[in-house]
């Protein structure tokens, strides 16, 4: 069974490139534009992992996933922060890793891969 | 929420962080910001002849250098400044502190940025102008909250929803419950009422038994429901926590595990008579060591 990732992202060009990445190399994803959308289909996904941006329109990524840990089937999913922020590697403490736009796709892929459960 | 935030600066790297912070929470709440910047340091009383905090040489002082500074001032945050829809600059010439303050009664901002620190700059004007910082000085006698942010990680990320309020019980915690319960009503967030219990002051000599730690946490947690829950008026989304340790770490702890995107503390403890009182020690560390910004309320 296909592993399964959600990728939050306000940009359609990100999501769009990050989806076909992931989709390449044999991963399911699905994919949401906002953190509200993002907490509902988490919830009805349970994905193994997830990147997420930061500053998206109303609710921005720490607060998503701030909400995200206090779900206990969400709470131990590997969250990658993809961003163009500086510092975005404070933004979310738990985040098992956090890349800086433009990234490296084969770099993103070894995070995935070394991190998906 | 934040209608007039005053970023106090020094214009250089030491106060990026800060800046950061500053402008977006500008940004976010749609706020005007004064940049406000104190250009030199009079090397005498009334003198036009300043010590000039970049250079660190004395310049006479006239309208056209003041004006270049400002350029200069404006140039440095160029981007930032784009980001916003309403700023202005400030640039004075005095004692830093006194400047900030005298700018406070003036324009009374609701929010003021600074800084922890000029840095590792020994040799920085606004050091050697008074003894003790600017921050402290400001922090003792500023009527309006205090944001210090010293680190990278204590950034903004978007928006202050989740709020940790750590007190000591003293009458200033009082006052800084009341904005911690405003921030968390006003931006539907959580507020986490904390209380450290110092475990070094407690042992007195002599080491404190498990149920005696243990009996003094119960004892707090029923202090803090008796004198903050009541003043909560129907806010239900409230945690009471009490930790032992070193207050400083165990807030900074407490704050990281909750996800917190603000801390609120008095700014000195109730030790100390008001007029003496120094930023307590304890609000120094967690300025110093916290992963989010930190507000300082005086009264």
């Amino acid at each position: 069974m296909k592993k399964k990732i959600l990728v939050i992202d306000d940009d359609p060009k990100i999501v769009e490139y990050l989806v076909a990445l992931f989709e390449d190399n044999g991963y399911q994803t699905r994919s949401a534009g906002t953190a509200q959308e993002a907490l509902d289909i988490a919830k009805k996904m349970l994905p193994d992992l997830i990147t997420l941006d930061l500053e998206m329109p109303g609710e921005w990524g720490p607060r998503f996933y701030r909400k995200m840990s206090q779900d206990p089937e969400l709470k131990n999913t590997p969250v990658i922060v993809i961003s163009g922020l500086s510092g975005n590697e404070y933004a979310v403490g738990k985040a098992v890793a956090s890349i800086t736009k433009p990234f490296d796709k084969d770099e993103l892929l070894k995070i995935v891969k070394d991190n998906i459960r | 929420m934040f209608k007039k935030i005053m970023f106090a600066t020094s214009a250089t790297p030491a106060c990026d962080h800060a800046a950061r912070v500053a402008f977006n929470m500008a940004k976010r709440y749609s706020a005007h910001i004064d940049v406000f910047h104190v250009l030199g340091v009079p090397t005498r009383g009334f003198s036009q002849v300043v010590l000039d905090v970049k250079t660190k040489e004395k310049v006479v002082l006239d309208d056209e250098y003041q004006a270049w500074v400002k350029e200069e001032v404006r140039t440095y945050y160029t981007n930032q400044l784009r980001d916003v829809s309403s700023a202005e600059i400030h640039v004075v010439i005095g004692v830093p502190h006194r400047e900030i303050l005298r700018h406070i009664r003036n324009a009374e901002p609701d929010l003021i940025v600074m800084g922890g620190s000029t840095g590792q700059d020994e040799e920085s004007v606004y050091k050697q102008s008074m003894t003790g910082s600017t921050l402290q000085r400001v922090a003792k006698a500023s009527p309006a909250p205090i944001l210090v942010v010293s680190r990278p990680a204590a950034s903004f990320w978007g928006e202050i929803s989740n709020v940790v309020f750590g007190t000591d019980f003293s009458k200033s915690s009082d006052a800084a419950f009341k904005f911690a319960l405003k921030v968390a009503k006003e931006t539907d967030g959580e507020l986490h009422l904390f209380h450290a219990l110092d475990i070094s002051a407690l042992h007195m000599g002599r080491m404190l038994t498990q149920d005696e730690i243990e009996s003094k946490i119960r004892d707090a947690r029923q202090l803090m429901r008796g004198r903050y829950v009541p003043q909560m008026e129907g806010f239900k989304k409230f945690a009471v926590e009490v930790w032992e340790g070193l207050p400083y770490i165990e807030i900074v702890k407490y704050a990281r595990e909750k996800q917190a995107d603000l801390i609120v503390l008095a700014h000195h403890s109730q030790k100390r008579d008001e007029k003496d009182a120094r930023l307590g020690s304890n609000v120094e560390q967690v300025i110093l060591r916290a992963s989010c910004p930190v507000i300082s309320i005086n009264r």
